[in-house]
Order: C-alpha cells, then sequence, then structure tokens
C-alpha cells in the first residue's frame, strides 16, 4: 500500500510517497539521501538512527514513513547554520576526539544537542544518562562526554575559543 | 526491514479509532509510541496486516485532576508521564517509574496506553500502577466503557482482559492521600535495560493502608497488601517483614538467560525492602 507523507525536514516541506511499511529511517536514507542516519539494529537498542521528530529525539527505525505525515524532522545535515560551517556541538566532537569509526555520531550529536538545549550546563552524571540510548563500540564514551562538555562551554560562550572569536 | 504490507491508517478522533477496531477487531493492531511493536514488525516477529496509530488522535492526550484521581491519557508519553507536576505530586511512584524506561529517545515516544497494553511482565509501569490502585479504562465503538482494577486487567504473561473491539483510553490513578509516601526501584543489567526485578510501594498515612506491588516475579505483576506490617510504624523489622512477605509472593517466578527463578526470588526480598524505605522516607519528607 503506497501513501503520500507530507514532511518538513530540515527545514524543507517535501512530499515523500512510500510504501506504508517504509520505517522513517529508510524514508530518510533512501528517498531523501540523508544516509547520516544510520541502522544499526532496528530494534530500538543502538539508538544510530535518531532524529529529532516535532524537537524531540526519538529513534527513527521505530517509527512508521506514514505515521510522520504533517510533522517536522530535523536530521545532523539540518543543525549547521550554513554549508561552510559547522555546528559548535559538531567541532566540539571533533577537537576532542568525541568519535572514532563515526557510524553512532550523528546521533549521538543530536542527543547530545537535545540536552544541551533543555540543560545548557549539564552535569557529568546528566550528559551520560542523556546518551544512555545511544551506543559507541568504540570510544568508551570518555571522550564522548569531554566533547559535550566542551560544547556547553562554547554554546555559553565560556570556553577560549568562543571568547577568541568574540575579541576578533 | 518489515517484509509484510500493512494496511494503514490514522484517524484523526478516538471515534475513528474505535470504528476502525469495531469493524476489523481481531484483524487489526493498534500503533501508539511503537517502542515495542515497532521492533517486533522490523524483526518479523510482529506482522499485522492492519495498523491503526493513535498519533493523531488529540483526545487521548491529556493529564487531568478529576476529585481524588489523576486521569492519564493513553497516549500521554513517557517523557510527560516523568515531568508532569501533578503526576509528580500524587503519584510519585508513577512519576519516578516513568523516569527509570529505556532512554531519552524511547521516553520521548512511548506512551501509557501502549505500555500497559503490552503488558510486559518486567515493564516499569506495571508495579507502580498496582501500588497505586490504578485502574484501567477500556473503551468501544457505539459508547460503550468499562473500568477495570489492575488485578483485573493483567491476566497473564502480556495477556490482558482488553477485548479487540476496545482500545485503552485513559488511565485512574487514586492520589496519594496527604502524609502518604510513595517509591519505586528496578534492579537491572545497565540502564536502559529490562528490569529483573522492580517493586513499587505506596504507603499512606499513619496506620492507612499500603501496598507493595513486584514485577519480573510471574507472568503479571504481584500485589502484597502490606498495610498489617506497618500498623505500628515503619521500623527496621516491619521493613525485613515485609522483604520476607515479598520472597514468599515470589514463587511464580521462573529462570532465563539473567537470572533463576531462585536468585529473582532473593532480589524481590532485597527490593522489597529498599522501595519500603524509599516510600517510608518519602512520606516523612512530605
Amino acid at each position: 500500500m503506497k501513501t503520500t507523507v507530507q514532511v518538513r525536514v530540515n527545514g524543507e516541506d517535501r512530499a515523500v510517497e512510500v510504501d506504508t511499511r517504509t520505517i522513517v529511517a529508510d524514508m530518510l536514507r533512501e528517498h531523501l539521501r540523508l544516509t547520516s542516519v544510520h541502522i544499526g539494529c532496528a530494534t530500538g537498542n543502538c539508538g544510530a538512527c535518531t532524529i529529532f521528530l516535532d524537537g524531540r529525539t526519538v529513534k527513527s527505525c521505530c517509527v512508521l514513513a506514514a505515521d510522520v505525515d504533517g510533522r517536522e524532522i530535523t536530521t545532523i545535515e539540518g543543525i549547521a547554520p550554513d554549508a561552510d560551517t559547522l555546528h559548535p556541538v559538531q567541532e566540539c566532537f571533533i577537537e576532542n576526539q568525541g568519535l572514532q569509526c563515526g557510524y553512532c555520531t550523528p546521533a549521538m550529536i543530536l542527543s547530545a544537542l537535545s540536552l544541551l538545549e533543555q540543560v545548557p550546563d549539564p552535569s557529568e552524571d546528566e550528559i551520560r544518562h542523556a546518551i544512555a540510548g545511544n551506543l559507541c563500540r568504540c570510544t568508551g564514551y570518555h571522550f564522548i562526554v569531554k566533547s559535550i562538555q566542551a560544547a556547553a562551554a562554547r554554546m555559553a560562550g565560556t570556553d577560549p575559543a568562543s571568547t577568541a572569536q568574540t575579541s576578533v | 526491514m518489515i517484509s509484510t504490507e500493512i494496511e494503514f491508517s490514522a484517524p484523526d478522533s478516538l471515534r475513528g479509532v474505535l470504528a476502525v477496531l469495531d469493524e476489523h477487531g481481531y484483524d487489526v493492531t493498534v500503533l501508539s509510541g511503537g517502542m515495542s511493536l515497532l521492533p517486533m514488525m522490523n524483526l518479523g516477529l510482529a506482522t499485522p496486516e492492519r495498523v491503526v496509530s493513535l498519533n493523531r488522535v488529540e483526545e487521548l492526550r491529556s493529564v487531568r485532576e478529576e476529585g481524588d484521581q489523576i486521569v492519564i491519557g493513553s497516549r500521554v508519553r513517557h517523557f510527560e508521564v516523568a515531568t508532569d507536576p501533578s503526576i509528580g505530586r500524587h503519584c510519585p511512584a508513577l512519576a519516578a517509574a516513568a523516569r527509570k524506561i529505556g532512554d531519552v529517545q524511547v521516553r520521548n515516544r512511548g506512551t501509557i496506553g501502549g505500555s500497559v497494553s503490552h503488558a510486559d511482565p518486567s515493564a516499569d509501569y506495571l508495579p507502580a500502577l498496582v501500588a497505586h490502585g490504578a485502574r484501567i479504562v477500556l473503551e468501544s465503538a457505539g459508547g460503550a466503557r468499562r473500568e477495570l482494577a489492575t488485578e483485573d486487567f493483567f491476566l497473564d504473561l502480556m495477556f490482558t482482559a482488553k477485548e479487540p473491539t476496545e482500545l485503552i483510553t485513559e488511565i485512574r490513578v487514586p492520589k496519594l492521600p496527604a502524609g502518604g509516601g510513595a517509591a519505586y526501584v528496578r534492579f537491572a543489567r545497565v540502564e536502559g535495560s529490562f528490569a529483573i526485578v522492580n517493586a513499587a510501594a505506596v504507603l499512606s498515612g499513619d496506620g492507612g493502608a499500603a501496598w507493595l506491588a513486584l514485577g519480573g516475579v510471574g507472568p503479571r505483576p504481584v500485589a502484597l497488601d502490606i498495610t498489617g506490617h506497618g500498623r505500628s510504624g515503619w521500623d527496621d523489622a516491619a521493613v525485613q517483614a515485609v522483604g520476607d512477605a515479598a520472597f514468599e509472593v515470589s514463587g511464580g517466578a521462573t529462570s532465563d538467560a539473567m537470572s533463576d527463578a531462585e536468585y529473582k526470588r532473593e532480589m524481590a526480598r532485597v527490593y522489597a525492602r529498599r522501595v519500603v524505605r524509599a516510600a517510608r522516607e518519602a512520606r516523612q519528607a512530605f
């Protein structure tokens, strides 16, 4: 059974014709070529397919595409201010080696961003709870936590890099 | 991915959903948050031919106070149960259970009605609902409505009294009386994994009714009236006695890959004590 899904993705209105058994992760990857959305398990465990749906993070392997008609989605492709600039959370993951193989990274960054939107100055404990739904099998999480702490400081304008930028 | 074709509909009213259930009954699967259903569909363990989604039904989304009850719509999501001020104040064990479900993303999508309907014996909500004395409201087309106590609703392993033409529309939870205390604890391997054993306790004011509920030690939640144990206060001897009673009523525990039945019963004893102590502390802080 085919259906047309009207959905706003990364700020752009899209009409996507999908089969009703299509999951959102496949709609984004196969139909809209947003290949940052990774499918690790398809059972809601690994979190590599995390996206923002109406402003909240969800695992897109566990949502049917037909069920997001009229909704709004953001993937990591939609978080940077422009094509030449990275989002501060992306910058901090690079600077602090918050990734190794990179498979979990887009989703991890979205979970970090979601946390920082709600809790601008999280404790280490809050950071670890916030990324409990995103599995990383490379880093041991230490540098991910460090990256998120650095991102919190940068977004608040309290780290050396952002001070340097504002003084220029 | 999902291998079988699906006839999908998403009515924008409760009436519309009930009409689909009335027409197709046994042949339709209700999709709420999908946090259990979608993994099963992706794995091919569930192959529904017809799916009706609740995600456009606004009527099932509210939390409201009605006299001495908190009424929670079945499509209220876990993060809302976890953060709603009236649930936190009046049904604290339920709010605590919601905070422990899965992870952030699961709490953002999963719903209380979905979890109750799925009736997984290790679900976080179940002991909390039982201990709080919650009632489950079922509605079907034509205005039919019934309200069941948890003991009449949760019948067996993932098996409830809900008929295929019925939908869970509300969860009604009595407010904790003034001076009461409630708590929820879980024992699991890591954060986000299913509880091996979980427990909730609701203690009314001095000498009032007190309930303990356990999950993971049988196919359905186990309720234990512990009012008698607290007659002369919740001192350590009373807490100890509740632990022993929890062990006794946990005979339905079965062994699995994570832990054997005897171990679960011992953990029921330990977590029963912990949850009663936590409820006692919460009461003193009230």
